[in-house]
């Protein structure tokens, strides 16, 4: 490690760009870095169209003390991961947001849970924990042991207030809505700054959910954490579950049987499927169309229903472990999804067509809400937002995982990145979802669905795609037991794009943009 | 590309579908009967998440969508505490969330009433004295009845409704 250290920033860049990346065997390779080489690699880095997919912080790490930086980068069209280590002295870095702007959030977040300070960043202010918690307080530092904080507390706030970035001027006014909205949504705050009923800025205030998860998970079993990986989202339970147990499995080396990779693939695109048409429906019904909506509603809750057939829960819970599944799914059910799902086609081409025949529809859908490609490399926005806006990437064609590579995947894109290009887009991949189980259905063979790992100490990073994008999980298990669980949904970086997409747009049409994201709150809060 | 005519010259009428579960119409008519004698006409209820992973909310969701469209029965989710009855909460309550959720209950009528939704909401779960969490509802809030489940499916939170009709019905009614 020490030799890696003296190396100069611009082998670095070659060993990183040229090998690391572009190795045939697919991997996760941790670089570590000294400051020095730190601080020149970094504005080079954008150049090469690497981008900032992750950053978090781990104590004491691998035997030594104090903090570890983790920059986790990805590259288009490699399949690799390239993970820079920085060692800190003390509590002090410089922060990396002027060259990664996805870097913004994961700096607070980091600063909240592990009270480093970075130097030249512009945000300062707190992210997850609101004005309840006290001064000083980071619930992720080794020496705080996870308990009720409120016994003794005085006052229900604790840190000073929360300033928004506010527009002024004659004309301007703010709009300020939340935590609590008028429907049964989750809660998070929106501050609009607007001129007549065009949106001028937007500043999202989230993080009211923050459960503590990932300090939930330390101390807790690889077997006894799969809860907490399925309490991330509810309706991306499978996805999150599936990513845990990837990255347990390739710690223990473990494999899984190919009866419970196929079974795996059918849950993660059955979540896919009611995931997706409840955005379908959802959209319909924020631009005041129950009708079109209806369809929609009645076929998702078909496959919910299915969903309890299959795993005995409507969410999916409760069934993906370490290893494989708990227990076998019925055959007979799958070939009874599987007939189901060709009059479930028929009926969703027809609530497609019925919607998008409809003028009052298009003219709500175009034009609203655009997202610009550019903006989807530096925020690291994945999923169907990434795709309805030019960009091609999906994580199970770039960093293929379970039985993903026998199939032949297609990339769902559309160009011009509005609210009706992400609608098409999640039709699109419905229907591909469906080819998908039908082929897993096919192809099933009777065996055995659990090979049950060996535990062993290590580490490991597990990408997945779930509906909303891609969704990252790094495990540190540590004398049997997680000493550390990192873990990135999708949402929390495509939360950052609403404030850009909604500039420019009415008021009444935030609500729609905000459903064709599905942007999740509980898996940004943790 | 659209076909400009396509919706003068073809009707589209939806197909008739019948897609009820007859133990929920059940459950529905009693819910509807309880609803009618004990609070004149409707129940308006004020849903609020106070950190419950989203499947709870879907589930509530989905209690208007055209399987269950619990309307018919009498209850309807409303937009603003000051025209509920009941408040509904999801979650276990976070410290993020606890102030909100707390104004959200001052600012209902009286006589209002608690339905704490979904396991962490009972008596907060796994996030049990965790520094993020309250606790369940009752830890900040007087709940009336409690709908466990992971989340609770739409006939259960619909029983719960009607278990908290029946228990009004049988208590002494306060000046």
């Amino acid at each position: 490690m020490d030799n890696e250290k003296k190396i100069p920033a611009n082998l670095l860049l070659n060993k990183i760009c040229q090998d690391y990346f572009t190795r045939a065997e697919p991997n996760e390779f941790y670089l570590p870095v000294s400051e020095e080489a730190f601080a020149e690699l970094i504005p080079q880095l954008p150049k090469f169209e690497t981008l900032l997919i992750s950053l978090f912080c781990v104590e004491n790490f691998a035997g030594s003390t104090g903090f570890t930086l983790f920059y986790v980068l990805e590259k288009r069209r490699a399949q690799n991961f390239v993970i820079l280590l920085r060692r800190l002295n003390g509590n002090e870095a410089s922060s990396i947001a002027e060259y990664f702007p996805s870097a913004g959030w994961f700096e607070r977040e980091i600063r909240d849970g592990f009270g480093i300070e970075f130097t030249n960043s512009v945000d300062k202010r707190r992210l997850f924990l609101h004005e309840g918690y006290p001064h000083d307080f980071h619930p992720l530092l080794k020496s705080f042991k996870n308990r009720d904080i409120t016994e003794n507390r005085k006052s229900m706030s604790g840190a000073g207030k929360y300033l928004f970035k506010e527009v002024k001027g004659s004309g301007v006014y703010q709009i300020l809505v939340g935590p609590v909205h008028a429907g049964i949504i989750e809660p998070g705050h929106f501050h609009f700054s607007v001129i007549g009923e065009t949106i001028f800025n937007l500043e999202v205030r989230l993080f009211y959910k923050h459960r503590g998860l990932e300090k939930l998970a330390e101390g807790k079993t690889p077997a006894e954490a799969i809860i907490v990986a399925e309490t991330i989202s509810g309706d991306e339970s499978a996805a999150n579950t599936v990513a845990y147990c990837l990255a347990v499995e390739k710690i223990a080396q473990g494999s899984v049987p190919e009866r419970a990779g196929y079974l795996r693939t059918i849950l993660l695109e059955m979540e896919r499927i009611y995931s997706h048409l409840g955005d379908l429906a959802g959209m319909n019904v924020d631009i005041a169309f129950p009708v079109g909506a209806s369809d929609f509603f009645v076929l998702r809750e078909e496959i919910l229903r299915f969903n309890e057939t299959l795993t005995g829960s409507r969410f999916l819970k409760g069934l993906i472990c370490p290893g494989g599944l708990k227990r076998d799914i019925d055959s007979r059910d799958l070939f009874k999804l599987y007939s189901y799902l060709d009059s479930f086609l028929r009926r969703l081409r027809r609530a497609a067509d019925y919607v998008l025949h409809n003028e009052s529809v298009i003219d709500r859908l175009d034009t609203t809400g655009v997202i610009k490609k550019e903006l989807v490399q530096p925020l690291n926005i994945t999923g169907p937002a990434a795709r309805a806006s030019g960009v091609g990437i999906d994580n199970r064609i770039d960093h293929p995982y379970g039985i993903y590579p026998f199939f032949e995947l297609a990339i769902r894109t559309q160009e011009k990145g509005d609210v009706h290009s992400r609608f098409d887009v999640k039709l699109s991949e419905i229907q591909d979802s469906v080819e998908i189980i039908q082929k897993s259905v096919s192809a099933l063979k009777s065996g055995s669905v659990l090979d049950p790992i060996s535990l062993k100490d290590g580490y490991g990073l597990a990408v997945v795609e779930s509906a909303r994008g891609q969704n990252l999980h790094w495990v540190y298990i540590k004398n049997g037991l997680i000493e550390r669980y990192k873990v990135r949904t999708a949402s929390f970086c495509n939360w950052q794009s609403i404030e850009h997409a909604v500039i420019g747009n009415i008021v009444p049409d935030f609500p729609l943009i905000n459903k064709s994201l599905n942007l999740s709150y509980a898996g940004t809060d943790l | 590309m659209i076909e400009p005519f396509h919706n003068l010259f073809k009707a589209r009428l939806a197909p008739r579908q019948i897609r009820r579960d007859s133990n929920f119409e059940e459950i529905g008519l009693k819910l509807k009967m309880e609803i009618s004698s004990i609070f004149g006409r409707s129940l308006a209820i004020r849903e609020v998440d106070s950190g419950s992973d989203n499947a709870t909310e879907i589930e509530c969701n989905n209690l208007s969508t055209p399987y269950y469209d619990i309307e018919r029965f009498g209850v309807s989710f409303v937009a603003s505490p000051k025209h509920a009855d009941i408040l509904l909460v999801t979650g276990a309550v976070t410290l993020n969330m606890e102030m909100a959720v707390l104004k959200t209950y001052e600012v209902m009528p009286f006589p209002k009433l608690v339905i704490a939704v979904g396991d962490d909401a009972c008596d907060g779960g796994i996030f049990k004295s965790t520094y993020a969490v309250r606790g369940g509802v009752d830890k900040i809030l007087p709940v009336d009845i409690k709908i466990p489940g992971n989340p609770p499916t739409p006939t259960a939170i619909i029983n719960g409704f009607l278990a908290l009709m029946e228990q009004l019905r049988n208590q002494p009614r306060k000046s």
